[in-house]
């Protein structure tokens, strides 16, 4: 756009050129009124003419009724300074010139006032050639009471009568040579009329103005002097002012300058029309600059009739929340039906795009000449700026490319406010890339090495403000979402940030725009670079830690926390369940419905039900006042050792203690460390939200929160259970060494083994101690093996009533427990069944000291008789005469040494967690070795001597290495040898048959297990290891019984009675009689049982044993019976009795013995409990009779 | 002759970055990152009225004291950025035209590799071989 002939016109001297750039121009200015607004005097404060200032600045545009009666708008624009070489500018563009004068001041005194009035006076002189009207607005002191009764005298060249502050001036009055109409205003009151009275000073500035032009127009154009610009009045010296070319500049410029004077009487027409004869005339005689300067003003003109709207911006107060994405476009389209009304109304108007054209080519003759550098500064930006209005955003975008290249002597400060102020129109046409570099480069501006008052402050505001348009965003959390820019850009800019905060003094904001920068474009960096600037932070931070909290700085802009979630970088985060025995449980379980299905390798996709639950709930509990763990997998990025101190866990919902923790990690490349970070709930019944860790490295504070991290849901989450009781769980047993493959043993807390023998009972005291804070109120025992359960109880019984009796267990309390341990073993030999002795042998070998007589003998029993094909029946023979048997191998070998393992559980609960209904679970595991003590081998069951017992043999083999005394009756013992066996008659009561009438339906199993349960209930058998004196009770439990032995075992459901000679026969007693005596034998029978039996056949024999296995019934010669030794009872009613009698005659001497039986014929009896087919009773023993 | 040549994402943010002189090369990236403002401009424009084929070459975005910056922008918003020297005349429209083409099919073929993920930088030592050829004009 330039020029290229620039500079060629100008020459460089030094003459006074417009050294003020006004950059807040608008085209609009060239038709607006300058007034200058001073505050003057040291008395008013800056607040309050601020506020004043705002006050008289609305007031923008004026419509004033010229003479002819047309309305006028006049513009007016107030500023603030004014330098005084701008006003050289007004003959050029009268805009600059400075037409009014406002001054504020205040006074306490009339010294003061004198003051004020002097200084008014002078800037009136300063800007004298301009200056039209002046006004000053004096505020007085707060009045007083009884100030009013003063004489009144009134200012002399005041006429305000009406002035409000007219009793305050009372006193004091403007100095003489003050000849400026004075303002008295209270301060506090709310000056009602000031509008009035400024609006009244621009219509005084206005008519003076308007006579200036009318003045001004009435001159003859070939007659007026040459218009000169500030530099041109050297090159026109000497010049010949008649030429016909100097006539026509003449008359180009003056024309041009009633153009400017129109544009500010508001006569838009008129003042286009000068512009565009000025531009015609102009342009013939190459007078390029006030060409240039004709080309402007009818861009102005145009603009003005086209957007009259167009207004300076109010000025924002810009902060960093304020997105970048709302666009700072003006989104106002002029329709173009508007615009051509407005333009037909008033003739000569440019079209919109013949504006920027004009302003082009102006810009290009300003151009032209090096002093009119700030002129054509000024015009790029009015041109841009009616380029922002009309949207053209690329067209304001070259106005303000040109601005840079214009080369001015500037100051500092009027660079800076040039960049600063492309920076604002770069904004508005949405250019942020652009606008931020401006921002930047004004920003170094400040602190440049030429500034002499270098200013980090504003260069760090300036900074900051162009972080939007390098993408850059103060939250870490917003640039890991949106990651675009310039990772380069935006680290050096950074980098300048962390500079510029800490030369401004401000250590806080350098660390934690250090800190952003490694959080943020850790990626970016170079390991080296990443490592510097580490060691940078580290430095920063020394100076200020660096604390994960937002920072608010003086003009409200908020800097957010930044955190280092890469130094260290965390690989994973995990929550650790508590310890088996720790872990709360529900106290009921819950059933789980897992449906009809188990395990099904098909996942289902969206349907998986696995997916739907969220990742972040645990499926376990943590208990209140209970430390809990997370581990943390860690690695240090950087090169050196890494200490990270003060790690806690960061959680919300449940209060929750967290442990700090310190760590130093070894140097990147080393495997990742990990870290358990432990803390405790505090608080019951809620879900506990593990939202990250803190860390405390570098010098720096960091919340890393998981949200904000990749590769982690956004936080775990936890149920909490009110607080517990714990417990500690010890045994009076030694640990057992080995663990088995329990399924659930992870809840075991202690171990207990124990090794006994078959029959042997122990105690173990379990002592539980309560180690937590909670009373234990619930406690509960239970005992797992895989024992059935009846064999379970037998082993492990503990008084459930004596435990609950202890509680509730303080904290620190003990309860004990004593858990009996009973070895049950089987006694009897597996696989071993009810053997029947082999009768002639055994009875004799039992004769000796039991004196047993063996019904066995008897002669209608031995048809019964199997014959045995056990080993044992057949060798019985040869060991019939020892009392010791040698037991096979075999049995001992599959019996030795088994171990039963168990597990006491404990659920226990107490306090809070009872109410919500958990509970804990621990467990003592129990390992009992049972190694056998003896065994029975066999068994028989003999009659014994009474009729209410009978005898029950066994073998019982010692399967221990001691000697081992079995007590087997309340007074019988024996002696047994290691690994030998003897065998002991027990005398045990029959079963009565009450026990067995229980039923109507008895089967014959049931007979079987009734009777052999009487049996395990009587036999007593203590057996007593005299080598390590243990002691312990052999069981006899699951003995089986033949239907043999059933008979002997039962009671008999019918009664005897025998009488001999009018006595009753006892058992084991002998009957003595001389041969030839006649004895009556009386037998009466009586039926116990409830039923009726029928065609019972009583007998009685006599025969002789003797007692070598060989019994004589043929008793023909030996005696002889009157009466029947038969004799067949149709039907016994319950209870009835039936009456038998005969009697006998021993011929000769000797030993004689009376069988007695009662026998019923098959299916004869209804009795359940009996065998259905044919029975025999007999009375037992038999009676024995000596004949002498 | 091209001084500098870059490859802008769809997001804004730099694929690709290589100028002739690597001192200068914060300056380039400034002088680019500004020309980004330049190309949505031009974009938002020209899109808004036609859907037709919009031609691809942006030409000159804006011309510095010493450097000229031309504009090229795929139909997926892939944008190549080639700064020329102002006092390089012999360069003129067709040239940069051909030297965006060229620059187009490079990039076509760097896509085309399976092992590249679209939207990552570029980082091929063929691709630089290829690009300074381009820039240098010796292809």
């Amino acid at each position: 756009m330039r020029s290229s002939v620039s500079y060629i016109l100008s020459s460089s001297t030094s003459e006074p050129n417009m050294s003020h750039p006004d950059y807040e121009q608008y085209s609009h200015d060239h038709a607006a009124l300058l007034v200058l607004i001073r505050h003057i005097g040291s008395q008013l404060k800056p607040k309050t003419f601020v506020k004043f200032y705002d006050r008289i600045s609305k007031l923008t545009s004026v419509r004033i009724t010229d003479s002819t009666g047309n309305v006028r708008t006049i513009l007016v624009r107030y500023v603030k300074e004014h330098p005084v070489e701008n006003n050289d500018w007004g003959d050029f563009q009268t805009h600059r010139r400075l037409l009014g004068l406002i001054s504020l001041g205040k006074y306490d005194s009339q010294q003061e006032l004198n003051e004020i009035c002097r200084v008014h006076e002078s800037l009136k002189v300063k800007y004298t050639s301009t200056l039209f009207d002046s006004r000053c607005i004096l505020f007085g002191p707060t009045k007083e009471g009884g100030s009013s009764s003063d004489t009144s005298t009134s200012s002399p060249n005041s006429d305000s009568s009406g002035s409000p502050a007219e009793q305050t001036i009372e006193k004091f009055t403007t100095p003489s040579n003050f000849k400026t109409r004075g303002l008295f205003y209270d301060e506090a009151a709310p000056c009602s009329d000031l509008e009035t009275q400024i609006v009244e000073f621009i219509n005084s500035l206005f008519w003076v103005l308007e006579s200036k032009r009318l003045e001004r127009s009435r001159e003859k154009l070939e007659r007026v002097s040459l218009l000169l610009a500030p530099f041109e009045k050297k090159d026109f010296v000497g010049l010949d002012m008649e030429s016909r070319n100097n006539k026509k500049k003449c008359t180009g410029r003056m024309t041009k300058h009633l153009g400017d004077l129109c544009l500010q009487a508001g006569l838009l027409a008129e003042s286009l029309t000068y512009y565009g004869n000025a531009a015609d005339t102009l342009k013939t005689v190459n007078d390029w600059l006030w060409l240039g300067a004709a080309y402007e003003g009818l861009c102005a003109a145009s603009a003005l009739v086209l957007y009259p709207e167009m207004q300076r911006s109010v000025p924002l107060q810009r902060n960093a929340s304020l997105q970048e994405g709302s666009s700072p476009k003006k989104t106002v389209v002029v329709s173009s039906i508007d615009v051509g009304a407005r333009k037909a109304s008033i003739p000569n108007t440019l079209a919109p795009e013949d504006i920027s054209k004009r302003y082009r080519e102006a810009i290009i003759h300003y151009s032209k000449y090096q002093n009119a550098g700030i002129v054509e500064t000024e015009a790029s930006f009015k041109a841009a700026r009616i380029a922002v209005e009309q949207n053209h955003s690329l067209q304001a975008a070259s106005f303000l490319q040109n601005v840079v290249y214009i080369n001015l002597t500037l100051s500092e400060q009027e660079k800076i406010q040039r960049f600063e102020t492309l920076a604002e129109l770069y904004t508005q046409i949405g250019f942020t890339r652009k606008a931020a570099f401006c921002q930047r480069l004004a920003a170094t501006r400040y602190v440049s090495p030429q500034n002499p008052a270098p200013n980090w402050n504003r260069c760090y505001n300036l900074m900051l403000q162009s972080l939007p348009g390098h993408r850059l965003s103060l939250d870490p959390a917003e640039m890991r979402e949106v990651e675009q820019g310039w990772p380069v850009l935006q680290i050096q800019l950074l980098q300048e940030l962390v500079v510029a905060a800490k030369r401004m003094g401000h250590s806080a904001l350098a660390t934690r725009h250090m800190t952003f920068l490694l959080q943020t474009m850790w990626s970016h960096l170079t390991p080296t670079e990443q490592k510097e600037l580490c060691i940078q932070l580290q430095a920063l931070s020394s100076q200020c830690e660096g604390s994960p909290v937002p920072l608010v700085l003086d003009n409200g802009i908020v800097i957010p926390p930044a955190n280092l979630t890469n130094i260290p970088l965390c690989h994973s985060y995990v929550l650790r369940n508590l310890q088996p025995h720790l872990q709360p449980r529900k106290i009921q379980a819950v059933k789980q419905d897992t449906g009809p299905f188990l395990f099904t390798p098909i996942h289902f996709g969206s349907l998986d039900r696995r997916s739907t639950g969220s990742q972040s709930k645990m499926g376990f509990l943590w208990v209140e006042n209970e430390p809990c763990e997370v581990t943390l997998k860690l690695s240090n990025p950087l090169p050196f050792e890494l200490k990270v101190s003060d790690m806690r866990l960061l959680t919300s919902g449940v209060v929750f203690e967290s442990l700090p923790e310190t760590v130093v990690l070894s140097p990147s490349g080393s495997p990742p460390s990990v870290i358990t970070l432990h803390g405790t709930p505090r608080e019951s019944e809620g879900q506990l939200q593990l939202q990250g860790y803190s860390t405390h490295t570098l010098g720096v504070k960091s919340n890393c929160r998981l949200r904000h991290m990749a590769g982690f849901p956004p936080h775990y989450e936890v149920e909490i259970v009110p607080s517990l009781p714990l417990l500690d769980v010890k045994t009076s047993l030694p640990q057992s060494s080995t663990f088995s493959s329990f399924h659930d043993y992870e809840n075991v807390v202690t171990s207990a083994s124990v090794s006994l023998h078959h029959g042997e009972s122990a105690e173990c005291t379990v002592t539980i101690t309560n180690i937590g804070h909670v009373d234990v109120e619930m406690l509960e025992i239970t005992m797992q093996t895989v024992l059935e359960p009846g064999l379970q109880e037998q082993m492990f019984t503990w008084s459930k009533e004596n435990l609950l009796s202890q509680l509730p267990l303080k904290p620190g309390c003990a309860a004990s427990l004593t858990l009996y341990l009973y070895a049950a073993g089987s006694f009897l030999v597996p696989g071993g069944t009810a053997n029947e002795f082999s009768s002639g042998v055994f009875s004799s070998s039992i004769s000796g000291p039991g004196s047993l007589p063996s019904r066995l003998n008897s002669p209608s029993s031995s048809f019964h008789r199997n014959v045995n094909s056990s080993f044992r029946s057949s060798n019985s023979g040869h060991s019939s005469m020892s009392a010791t048997l040698q037991l096979p191998q075999l049995p001992i070998n599959q019996q030795a040494a088994a171990v039963v393992e168990g597990q006491l559980q404990i659920r226990y609960s107490g306090g809070p967690g009872l109410q919500a209904a958990y509970c804990r679970c621990c467990s003592v595991f129990l390992t009992m070795e049972t190694v056998p003590s003896l065994h029975v081998t066999n068994w028989d069951v003999l009659p014994a001597e009474t009729n209410t017992q009978f005898y029950l043999v066994l073998d019982v083999a010692n399967l221990t290495s001691q000697e081992m005394e079995l007590q087997y009756t309340p007074s019988k013992t024996m002696l047994i040898e290691g690994h030998e066996s003897c065998r002991v008659p027990v005398p045990v009561k029959r079963c009565p048959l009450s026990k067995l009438d229980t039923g109507e339906n008895l089967a014959s199993g049931d007979l079987d297990r009734i009777c052999s349960e009487h049996i395990a209930n009587l036999v007593d058998l203590r057996w007593h290891l005299l080598g390590t004196d243990t002691r312990g009770k052999a069981s006899l439990k699951g003995i089986t019984l033949t239907n043999d032995m059933l008979d002997e075992v039962r009671m008999s459901p019918l009664l005897w009675e025998v009488v001999i000679n009018e006595d009753a026969v006892r058992p084991q007693e002998e009957v003595t009689c001389e041969a030839g005596d006649c004895l009556e034998l009386k037998i009466l029978v009586t039926n116990s049982l409830d039923k009726v039996l029928n065609h019972l056949s009583l007998s009685v024999q006599f025969y002789q044993d003797y007692e070598n296995g060989t019994v004589n019934y043929r008793m023909e010669t030996r005696l002889a019976t009157t009466g029947t030794t038969k004799k067949i009872m149709e039907e016994l009613e319950p209870q009835g009795r039936a009456q038998h009698e005969c009697n006998v005659i021993f011929f000769t001497p000797g030993q004689y013995k009376i069988d007695i039986q009662c026998s019923s014929p098959d299916n004869a009896t209804t009795v359940p409990c009996l065998p259905s087919n044919g029975h025999v009773w007999r009375f037992t023993p038999p009676v024995n009779v000596l004949v002498n | 002759m091209a001084v500098c040549v870059a490859i802008i994402g769809k997001d804004n943010s730099p694929k690709y970055f290589c100028c002739l002189n690597p001192d200068e090369e914060l300056g380039f990236q400034y002088k680019v990152l500004s020309s980004l403002d330049v190309v949505e401009e031009k974009l938002n424009t020209t899109n808004k009225g036609t859907n037709d084929l919009r031609e691809l070459y942006l030409g000159m975005l804006y011309s510095l004291e010493t450097h000229k910056i031309y504009g090229y922008v795929t139909n997926t918003k892939i944008k190549f950025i080639i700064v020329v020297d102002s006092t390089n005349m012999a360069l003129r429209d067709n040239e940069i035209r051909s030297m965006f083409r060229k620059l187009h099919s490079e990039y076509a073929d760097i896509v085309c590799n399976p092992f590249y993920i679209p939207g990552d930088a570029i980082c091929s030592k063929s691709f630089d071989v290829n690009v300074k050829n381009i820039m240098t004009g010796t292809v």
